[in-house]
């Protein structure tokens, strides 16, 4: 075989193309986002400055607004109140248990995720053709947040859902809490973390629980001054 | 193949130009045609204050800014199509008309840039067998048009028809696409086990390694004429230089697969379009959808038919590499059959396992 030896490379050309058109398709069919929503969180105070949980509000973009709400306006007046959305409300909740709420809450500069409780007060609201989801996510364990902070991220690993803090108060402090602050950070580039959710997320494409949505989650920075 | 593909091209502007002159009749029927804007449609009943606008989207590391470009590009086709559709009740409806059929057609484009919609099956597919570019045209062509179509008669049935609800329609996106990836899953398998059984039948024809030497091959082409009664097939074979003969591992290109592909492909319909076809017929305006829907798969099919035409372009520069040596001809065709067959395999195998994953909440 006198030619084999010379083509070596050859073939790692070919298997490196048949690779290249495979790598990162499969599971990625969710890597581009096919639902928007907009995102605006309370951070519900409890006594002595202790988060007791998140108060979410998430308005979804018209065309899913307009599938979500199909065939739910059970009198055909054209309106959709509160009791026909009721059922659409409690699928929403349920099924969010599975995906963490796409609620991720830390203690600043912490590896783990503080346990949330199942969403308690929840309904959607549809009107101007946008539908809005209004539920609380009680933390298991309230929690100071201090000089130090306490992070809150609101994404979707797999970027099915794009979801963005509201331009106009995307994070406020609800309840009693003097001193308590609450900021939308920008993404930062350069940090470290960025670079790790990066690759995490570009080798977690063909797996089930692709990461990729990281890259655009924002974090909401709540703070108190001590008293 | 030139007919067939001629004729697809030709039906989707048909029926985009059918979809889009539907509308200009009603049109100039209603009085308020060159109305003001949307907003004064229906007061909102229960929503508190105007809809809140989400910040720009930013990704984070060194790829971050392209990342952010093509989420915020689609972001904002998507609102562009939802005021188009607005548009076209209170606007000029011939106007409106255009920037949908042309935005949908865009956004098809760009949408179908982003992984699935069946891109990797149908490159690989076309990769596996002995298929022309035409021929990967054809069927990006017929699969985007079979995606489309499922759309509208998904939103047909179950929402104009029987009133269903969102849920019901998701339900059975999701059950759509599961069927899909197991019809892709046993399309790829079906190919592979063509491939390994060619291969066989030429490896226990050409006898012992025979045409991997090349000493072997000028002899038996010298004497071509003197053993004209020994072996035809092998004959053959060496008289014209293999080609035609090794590409038998990919077999040869058959209605039958093709439509395999295409259904398999395109059972599941583009999710992008059922969202926009029940906007639309929430707007009242389902024929704007149905154009929207074409319009986009038109836009998915080049994209696909690009991507599976560079398919077949590298395995053309894989095969030119080496055009003389018939070992590296015959090699190429091999790893590209199997290869390609094992790849539709397992991407439609993945799939299906994650579409069994839990039902999503939105």
């Amino acid at each position: 075989m006198p030619n084999w030896s010379l083509n070596g490379p050859q073939i790692v050309l070919i298997i490196a193309l048949i690779g290249s058109l495979a790598s990162g398709l499969p599971k990625g069919a969710d890597a581009h986002p096919h639902v928007w929503a907009t995102v605006r969180s309370e951070v519900v105070f409890g006594p002595e400055n202790k988060i007791t949980g998140i108060k979410q509000a998430w308005t979804f973009d018209e065309f899913y607004s307009a599938m979500a709400v199909q065939g739910l306006d059970a009198n055909g007046d054209g309106v959709y109140t509160k009791e026909e959305l009721e059922e659409l409300a409690k699928v929403n909740v349920d099924s969010l248990q599975e995906f963490d709420y796409f609620t991720f809450v830390r203690e600043a500069g912490d590896e783990s995720f503080l346990p949330l409780k199942g969403p308690e007060d929840y309904w959607v609201e549809y009107g101007d053709t946008v539908l809005t989801l209004h539920f609380t996510l009680p933390l298991k364990t309230p929690i100071d947040p201090g000089a130090k902070g306490v992070t809150i991220d609101v994404y979707d690993p797999s970027f099915f859902v794009a979801f963005g803090f509201a331009e106009k108060n995307p994070v406020t402090v609800g309840g009693m809490a003097p001193g308590c602050t609450a900021k939308v950070d920008a993404p930062d580039a350069e940090s470290a973390e960025a670079a790790k959710a990066l690759s995490e997320a570009f080798f977690s494409q063909l797996g089930a629980n692709s990461n990729y949505g990281s890259q655009f989650a924002q974090t909401a920075l709540v703070k108190c001054e001590p008293r | 193949m030139r007919a067939p593909v001629t004729k697809i091209l030709l039906g989707f502007v048909l029926a985009l130009v059918v979809t889009m002159c539907a509308p200009l009749a009603s049109a100039q029927t209603a009085p308020a045609a060159f109305g003001p804007s949307a907003q004064s449609q229906a007061a909102p009943p229960a929503f508190s204050g105007p809809a809140p606008h989400a910040a720009p989207l930013q990704a984070k590391g060194p790829f971050g800014s392209l990342l952010t470009w093509i989420a915020q590009t689609q972001q904002t086709m998507q609102r562009k199509l939802a005021a188009t559709v607005k548009d076209l009740k209170s606007g000029n409806a011939l106007v409106a008309g255009f920037w949908l059929a042309w935005g949908s057609f865009v956004y098809g484009i760009v949408h179908a840039a982003g992984p699935g919609h069946g891109k990797a099956i149908i490159s690989s597919y076309v990769l596996a067998n002995e298929e022309t570019v035409r021929r990967g045209i054809l069927i990006s062509f017929l699969a985007a048009a079979v995606q489309g179509l499922m759309a509208v008669a998904l939103v047909g049935v179950l929402v104009i028809a029987i009133n269903g609800t969102g849920f019901q329609v998701n339900a059975w996106v999701a059950h759509l696409e599961t069927a899909s990836y197991a019809l892709v899953f046993v399309v790829g398998f079906l190919l592979l086990v063509s491939a390994l059984r060619r291969l066989w039948r030429r490896w226990t024809a050409a006898g012992s390694g025979h045409s991997y030497d090349a000493h072997a091959h000028a002899h038996a082409h010298a004497h071509a004429h003197a053993h004209h009664h020994h072996d035809h097939r092998h004959e053959d074979c060496e008289a014209c230089g293999h080609i035609v003969d090794v590409r038998d591992i990919a077999g040869p290109m058959s209605w039958k697969k093709v439509l395999a592909v295409v259904f398999a492909v395109g059972i599941r319909p583009c999710s992008g379009a059922v969202l926009v076809l029940i906007f639309a017929l929430a707007q009242g305006l389902f024929w704007a959808g149905v154009a929207a829907t074409f319009a986009m798969a038109f836009g998915t099919a080049i994209t696909v038919s690009v991507l599976a035409t560079l398919a077949l372009g590298s395995r053309q520069l894989a095969l030119a590499a080496d055009g003389q040596n018939a070992s590296w001809v015959e090699a190429v065709w091999t790893v590209c059959a199997i290869g390609g067959a094992l790849l539709v395999m397992t991407i439609g195998l993945l799939l299906f396992l994650t579409s069994l994953g839990p039902a999503r909440p939105f």
